[in-house]
């Protein structure tokens, strides 16, 4: 039962940290394709998009290849300052991240997209900084459309399993997060561990779909 | 009020170009731009709001110079002091009246809470019998509620000038003339400086001491502006 | 045409029909991973022997192979790299009685990355602070993680060892870790060790007291029983002996 509460919380610091990270590239990423026009805008979108439909066991091996002790990243970050990504929660933390990464930012850009310009031109005009726009008119128009991603992303991060296991491996406490701990019980038969794991994982997308629930705002119209 | 503009852009949509080529001086203090739809009034009035960058040319208004393309001055719109009513008001539409209204006396990055007070807003939602209304949100109020709002949100940071466009398109017959009045009587007390584009000739007996038409023929064709005196 | 296409149907409804009279069907077989070289060779030989025979290969660690074919899965061979799981089988009725044999040997190897600069000579350095990740394939599903657990604790090690240990899902994957160099050992066969010379190098034999045997069976729910024990039978004729040996594996 240790093992069980040991994945849960791992799997949570796991995705919470992933959805952070998520949140605030992909809404930087989304703003940035929803208001600035340059040649090859869509093609960065499509490659943007692309973990979303790759399989994740393709992403875990090509963060192998490009984090691993053996590649230039990998080698520059072990030699300079004794990091190695490749079986550590941080590790986790980036393919979680990157395989999470189009549900925020492709809602997010929508988002924007949908706020009328007219609104920021206005606020422009009355003298308001670009920060000071974002935050005032823009966000608070587009937040709920993000939301919406960065929920869907937290769920993903959560389940994230085959990306993970390449590149975190399974160590109890450290890196097995409860889909790997899933999995591993069912390989060694352990019935009752996963039947354990497996409730214990639908007991929080419950929590967290009923979180969105309430977090979806007040309407405006009944204030 | 001295408005020098002499701008020219040069537009593509698809196949088809539109070339604006504007240029006129006006001393007044209510002028007027009038002109049929499509005619470039609006990019003119964005031009001078800095909504809109034109390619080259130059704008002045009351001695400060806001574009000059070959000087290599273009002022933000943040920093020009003047006021833009947009034609379909442009309110925020999660911000409450009185948020909407003291939108630009708030620089940092936080919106003026709901129940803040303020004496300035005060003042304004007075003049414009709004103060009723200060609680409620854009979508629940009439059109020429809405325009009220919009005046008071422009003229609250004391704007140099006030460029409005279209202010009565989207009103209907009735409530036209009677926001006529309004807009005249204040802006004679204020006495701030207006300039205005429509397409309503009664808008420019109304308003304008200098009328400046725009025409637009066929769409390849350059136009120059022909002032008129009263 | 249509006569062509009509031709062409009932020829092949004809070959399906003759296959059926021989032999039914396909056969899957599910075998340890270590054992995927050899058993992929072994199956083209088989089907060359015996034409219409098709053999479907799957592979994993051998926990993993019976608690699929403890949750139903279509299994007609099942090959195991540890006494102790074909016993689990045996024990849920999953292979038929008085069927199994023990088909080969192995020997379980210690390796090092081959660029790496050598650290083992003995299993005590495993100890040693440069040493800091091993990898050993889960004991509770991976057979050569339980050997390894065992090996080690008879060496009164498997404390120090299991700090480190890596957990992997089979012994490929524990020798894909030692050859990329993201791992500072692993313990893996020695057939495995053998596949990757360039990439990995072996530091030392790991002294075991039981011997690493293979047993293979037909399961009992199979339903091409026939075809499964020729297949059996094949794999313990010279033919296909030979080409267990030349991967390195020792007679059962």
């Amino acid at each position: 039962m240790d093992a069980a509460w040991a994945a849960l919380s791992l799997s949570l610091k796991v995705a919470g940290w992933a959805t952070t990270i998520n949140l605030i590239l992909g809404v930087a990423v989304g703003y940035a394709l929803a208001r600035l026009r340059f040649p090859g805008r869509d093609l960065l979108d499509t490659l943007l998009t692309l973990p979303m439909v790759m399989p994740p066991t393709v992403l875990g091996y090509y963060l192998l290849v490009l984090m691993g002790r053996r590649s230039w990243i990998g080698a520059w970050l072990y030699d300079g300052f004794g990091i190695n990504i490749i079986f550590t929660w941080q590790g986790a933390v980036i393919a979680a991240s990157i395989v999470a990464f189009p549900l925020v930012f492709k809602p997010a850009r929508a988002a924007f997209e949908a706020v009328d310009g007219q609104l920021e031109q206005a606020a422009r005009v009355l003298g308001i900084s670009e920060l000071g726009i974002f935050f005032r008119v823009t966000l608070p128009l587009a937040w709920r459309g993000i939301l919406a991603g960065v929920l869907l992303a937290f769920a993903r991060a959560l389940g994230e399993f085959g990306a993970t296991l390449m590149v975190a491996g399974s160590i109890p406490g450290k890196t097995q997060t409860l889909s790997i701990a899933v999995y591993e019980a069912v390989q060694a038969g352990q019935d009752d561990v996963a039947n354990t794991l497996v409730l214990i994982t639908s007991a929080v997308c419950v929590v967290v779909l009923m979180a969105a629930g309430r977090l979806a705002p007040g309407r405006i119209a009944n204030r | 009020m001295q408005l020098d503009v002499d701008i020219r852009k040069v537009l593509r949509s698809g196949k088809r170009t539109f070339h604006l080529n504007v240029r006129f001086n006006a001393s007044s203090q209510r002028i007027v731009i009038i002109g049929p739809s499509g005619a470039g009034k609006s990019l003119t009035l964005k031009a001078i709001a800095g909504l809109m960058t034109p390619d080259s040319g130059h704008i002045r208004l009351g001695g400060r110079t806001l574009l000059d393309v070959q000087a290599g001055i273009n002022l933000a719109p943040q920093a020009r002091h003047v006021a833009y009513l947009f034609q379909d008001y442009a309110l925020f539409p999660h911000l409450n009246v009185r948020q909407n209204v003291g939108f630009g006396l708030a620089h940092g990055w936080f919106n003026p809470h709901e129940r803040d007070r303020h004496a300035t807003v005060d003042q304004w939602l007075d003049a414009f019998h709004l103060s009723v209304l200060a609680q409620q949100f854009p979508h629940q109020l009439s059109g020429g509620q809405r325009q009220r709002v919009a005046l008071a949100r422009a003229l609250v940071s004391q704007p140099q000038a006030l460029l409005l466009d279209e202010p009565f398109a989207a009103l209907d017959p009735a409530l036209r003339g009677q926001m006529r009045g309004e807009l005249d009587a204040l802006q004679r007390r204020l006495q701030v400086p207006m300039v205005l584009i429509t397409h309503d000739p009664q808008d420019a007996r109304v308003f304008g001491e200098q009328v400046v038409q725009l025409h637009d023929g066929a769409v390849h064709d350059a136009f120059e502006a022909e002032e008129l005196s009263a | 045409m249509q006569s062509m296409v009509l031709k062409r149907l009932l020829t092949a409804v004809a070959l399906v029909a003759a296959t059926g009279l021989t032999f039914a069907g396909d056969l899957t077989v599910s075998a340890a991973a270590s054992l995927t070289n050899a058993f992929k060779e072994i199956a083209q030989n088989y089907e060359a022997q015996y034409p219409g025979a098709k053999v479907a290969l799957n592979f994993g660690a051998s926990g993993a192979l019976l608690q699929q074919m403890a949750k139903g899965a279509p299994v007609d061979v099942f090959a195991s790299a540890d006494q102790e799981t074909m016993d689990l089988a045996e024990k849920q009725g999953l292979v038929a009685a008085g069927e199994r044999r023990d088909f080969v040997r192995n020997s379980l190897v210690l390796i090092e990355p081959a660029d790496s600069k050598p650290v083992i000579t003995r299993l005590e350095d495993l100890g040693h602070p440069a040493i800091k990740r091993v990898a050993i394939g889960n004991p509770a599903s991976v057979p050569v993680g339980r050997y390894t657990k065992h090996a080690l604790e008879a060496a009164k090690l498997w404390s120090v060892v299991e700090a480190k240990a890596i957990n992997t899902q089979n012994v490929r994957q524990s020798l894909d870790y030692v050859a990329r160099g993201e791992v500072d050992a692993g313990f893996v066969y020695a057939t495995d060790a053998a596949l990757m010379k360039e990439k990995v190098r072996v530091a030392l034999e790991v002294p075991l007291d039981i011997a690493i045997s293979y047993p293979i069976a037909t399961t009992a729910a199979s339903s091409n029983g026939d075809e499964a024990r020729r297949f059996v039978g094949f794999v313990l004729s010279p033919a296909g002996q030979s080409v267990l040996k030349k991967y390195g594996f020792r007679q059962p």
